[in-house]
């Protein structure tokens, strides 16, 4: 058995002469909680875990997956968890240059030490952030190289929900909803590790269970142009379900940081999945099926929270927020029992067809936050080749309602990039921009009209896996940048800011979601030539990614820029996400002649 | 209406310290947790007014991110009558025993901003000397009046300069600094660059074979007729 060993106060001290915002490596917020290992032999009889994030701390913290987890774990009696996050570049140095290894916050204990260490990947761009915390925690990165009982390693979050390209580093995959089945894993940890039994035997153990992929149990046989021939098994493992979300009462003692998060606010889930079916969004088939929060619990445990954490914002959480069917009841409740306390409200995705007058003074009772909206397209056709109903009357009325209650900054995405685009449509983007820069000039008052400050975000389409568009071919970056610059140049200047994210970062993305095993080669490669932070566009080096692709004998484009065939095997294809691929494609045709479902799937 | 004049409101001073990992936090986050804690223990902060309120609270000056501060300073104004000691007791409640309020005195006179106000800080330095340094030591006394407070850049900014030996163990020495917490000028008052001083005093001192081994913000003053004033000490 791994003895527990911790990093003392000196030394750490020592380590954070010099680094940039220290605050990331203490712990001691309020609602941490750890079981103290004081005396340490308690620790043995606990099973610990390692709940890492291989993103900074002041952007694990605002994931309220993160923090579900954590109360969910440390609220049972025989298991602990304690936080690890990405060190920053600077960190990173000085823990390689003085040979110490990665450790949690709670106790300070090297990852190397903890039973079980489960990452939540958010991001496909932060696979290589996860090899590097393994090796900052003296883990061998394969895990086939990974004899000894403990520590295990997996995975979960949406951005595994295809394994194959993290596939040799895992142990095993968690799909789908994580609150009952991590309480079944740490059980059969337990028995494991009070047992001679080997690591086999606990995978199989575990295999028995709902959303848990064993990548060593399944084997791959190819075509010679790269396409799967067959996987053995055919078993196909079973998203994760928790059927009943008021089974768990939402996180009502939260950690609260102490340094700055990128979300600073009392968040909470309302509802799980959405209705809505839009054919590019895979958290929109992910997530299924919508399950809600029960209103007057929700409304109970909310203001619990507040009054628990003293914050002064409350963000209620869910793909679809104005689609939750009591948000009138709940906002309502929400501001007049906490009126003294100059709530702020955020609801941040928002449909534009279901934000109303009502709602837009129920949310700005309190200090007005930013209005983000979501048309995705310019065109109505492109809007329904995506499936996304909403009409532009309805934008523009929207949008009107908005400037009219006061608001003056907003925010519009949208995407480029996608299936069956032409020219009309990406000049449509910018048609769509001003007339909504036509409309705030008629709607607010002169005095106001100077502030208007409206942010466009434009995206480059990914095609994602479990998506009606998981066969499609991505745009190529060339393309991309040219519709891109086309709406720079023509977008007009005034009140407008946009942003975009860099192509060559989409296709990376676009490649490691659809990426099958042999992509875990690139990734391993491309950690190993310096890549970490791919999603911080400072540290992203396309370079590095498209030489690692060419080492390993791999075409880029294999993944990206290639459309699948529709009968072809998909890497994923071990998973059951509980929609089946017979519907993904009828939808996927629907959209090939511009029809739209207009009612909620 | 007539706008009438709130008859409960209570202004409060209270001076808090931190310490062990929370020395890592910036101002701004001290702020931030201060405030909550605040709120949590469901003290309401009065506002300003206007079209973006404030909450009326402020602070002393910033410490420097890694320094120990026994001497935080901040003045709030509350909704509601509260006597001091029960502010106390319930604010600490709500916050971690790396931070913690250790007097807090209603405000009775008008008072300019902490900020404003603060015109001296007192550090203290525990140094270390290697215990053959006893000749070392005495050099260092001779050396650094003339050297620290008459030649460095930070001479105009040193106030008093006190060498007290530690009682229980000779090889450590005591050092206190006074210094302007603002460095005076004709347009903007800056604040004294206390990591400034400390990387040079740090390099100079090597020059004895001595090290910084802690360091803490002990207290803060103002100036009231030519005296100093601890900010509990002139409400």
């Amino acid at each position: 058995m791994n003895k527990i060993k911790k990093l003392d106060f000196d030394l750490l001290e020592k380590l954070l002469k010099d680094i940039e915002k220290p605050g990331r490596y203490i712990n001691n917020e309020v609602g941490a909680r750890s079981k103290s290992p004081e005396p340490a032999s308690d620790f043995y009889n606990l099973i610990s875990m390692a709940l890492v994030f291989p993103d900074i701390y002041e952007v694990g913290m605002s994931n309220l997956g993160l923090q579900i987890l954590y109360d969910i774990v440390n609220k049972h009696r025989d298991f602990t968890v304690e936080r690890v996050f990405s060190p920053w570049i600077d960190f990173e140095e000085k823990l390689r240059e003085q040979n110490v290894k990665i450790f949690s916050l709670e106790n300070r204990i090297f990852l190397d030490c903890f039973d079980l260490i489960g990452f939540t990947v958010q991001h496909e761009l932060l696979y290589t952030n996860i090899l590097n915390i393994l090796d900052l925690g003296g883990i061998n990165i394969n895990s086939r190289h990974r004899r000894d009982k403990f520590p295990l390693v997996c995975a979960g979050g949406p951005a595994i929900v295809n394994p194959q390209p993290l596939s040799r580093f895992m142990d095993f995959f968690v799909v789908g909803d994580g609150e009952e089945v991590i309480i079944s894993i740490l059980e059969r940890v337990k028995i494991y590790k009070c047992s001679s039994k080997d690591k086999e035997w606990f995978l199989k153990e575990i295999s028995r269970l709902d959303g848990i992929y064993i990548p060593g149990f399944y084997k791959f046989h190819y075509f010679l142009d790269g396409s799967i021939e067959s996987i053995k098994p055919g078993r196909k493992v079973r998203k994760a379900i928790v059927e009943d979300l008021n089974k768990f009462e939402i996180v009502q003692n939260p950690i609260i940081p102490n340094i700055k998060p990128v979300h600073d606010r009392f968040a909470v889930e309302i509802m799980r999945g959405c209705g809505r079916g839009c054919r590019f969004c895979q958290a929109g088939i992910i997530y299924r099926p919508v399950r809600k929060r029960e209103v007057e619990s929700l409304i109970r445990q909310s203001a619990a929270g507040i009054k628990n954490t003293g914050y002064d914002e409350i963000s209620f959480l869910s793909l679809s927020s104005s689609d939750y069917s009591e948000i009138e009841h709940l906002l309502d409740k929400i501001t007049s029992s906490l009126k003294s306390k100059r709530l702020s409200i955020s609801l941040p995705s928002m449909r534009l067809d279901s934000f109303n007058l009502n709602l837009a003074e129920l949310i700005q009772s309190g200090r007005k936050t930013g209005l983000t909206f979501a048309p995705e397209a310019g065109s109505q056709r492109m809007r329904d080749i995506i499936n996304k109903n909403i009409k532009e009357n309805e934008i523009i009325d929207c949008i009107k309602v908005a400037f009219s209650r006061g608001w003056e900054k907003i925010k519009l995405y949208f995407m480029i990039g996608l299936p069956f685009e032409n020219d009309e449509d990406i000049s449509q983007i910018v048609e769509l921009i001003e007339k909504v820069i036509m409309t705030a000039e008629d709607g607010l008052s002169r005095k106001k009209l100077p502030r208007l400050k409206i942010n466009i975000s434009i995206n480059a389409f990914c095609p994602k896996p479990f998506t009606p568009f998981q066969w499609v071919a991505q745009d190529n970056t060339a393309s991309l940048d040219s519709k891109f610059n086309y709406i720079l140049k023509n977008v007009p200047k005034r009140y407008i800011n946009i942003s975009w994210t860099d192509s060559r970062k989409s296709i990376i993305e676009c490649a490691l979601s659809r990426g099958n095993e042999l992509v875990g080669e690139v990734i391993e490669g491309a950690w190993k030539s310096g890549a970490r932070f791919d999603n911080w566009t400072d540290f992203f080096k396309f370079h590095v990614w498209e030489k690692e692709f060419r080492k390993a004998g791999l075409d880029i484009s294999f993944f990206t820029t290639r459309g699948f065939a529709d009968d072809e095997i998909l890497p994923w294809d071990v998973i059951d996400i509980g929609v089946s691929k017979k519907f993904l494609l009828r939808e996927y045709d629907r959209s090939k002649r511009y029809l739209r479902d207009q009612d909620k799937i | 209406m007539i706008d009438q004049k709130d008859t409960c409101e209570t202004r409060i001073r209270f001076k808090f310290y931190k310490k062990d990992e929370f020395k890592y936090l910036s101002h701004l986050d001290i702020i931030r947790i201060i405030v909550r804690a605040l709120s949590r223990a469901e003290l309401e902060i009065k506002y300003s007014r206007g079209y973006n309120p404030k909450p009326k609270i402020n602070f002393s000056p910033p410490t420097p991110l890694g320094i120990v501060s026994l001497a935080e300073y901040a003045d709030v104004l509350l909704d509601g009558g509260i006597e001091e000691n029960e502010f106390k007791k319930k604010v600490n409640l709500k916050l971690k025993p790396q931070m913690q309020i250790t007097e807090a005195k209603k405000i009775m006179i008008k008072t300019d901003s902490l900020m404003n106000d603060i015109a001296i800080s007192l550090y203290g330095f525990k140094l270390c000397t290697p215990s053959s340094g006893k000749n070392l030591l005495e050099e260092f006394y001779a050396d650094i009046e003339g050297d620290l407070r008459a030649k460095s850049d930070f001479s105009r900014s040193i106030f008093d300069l006190k060498i007290i030996s530690d009682k229980e163990n000779s090889d450590i020495i005591l050092l206190k600094l006074s210094g302007y917490a603002k460095i005076f000028k004709e347009e903007n008052n800056e604040f004294f660059k206390f990591n400034n001083f400390y990387s040079f005093f740090g390099d100079w001192l090597k020059k004895y074979r001595i090290n910084i081994e802690s360091v803490e913000k002990e207290e803060l003053f103002v100036v009231r007729e030519n005296a100093l004033k601890t900010p509990m000490e002139v409400i």
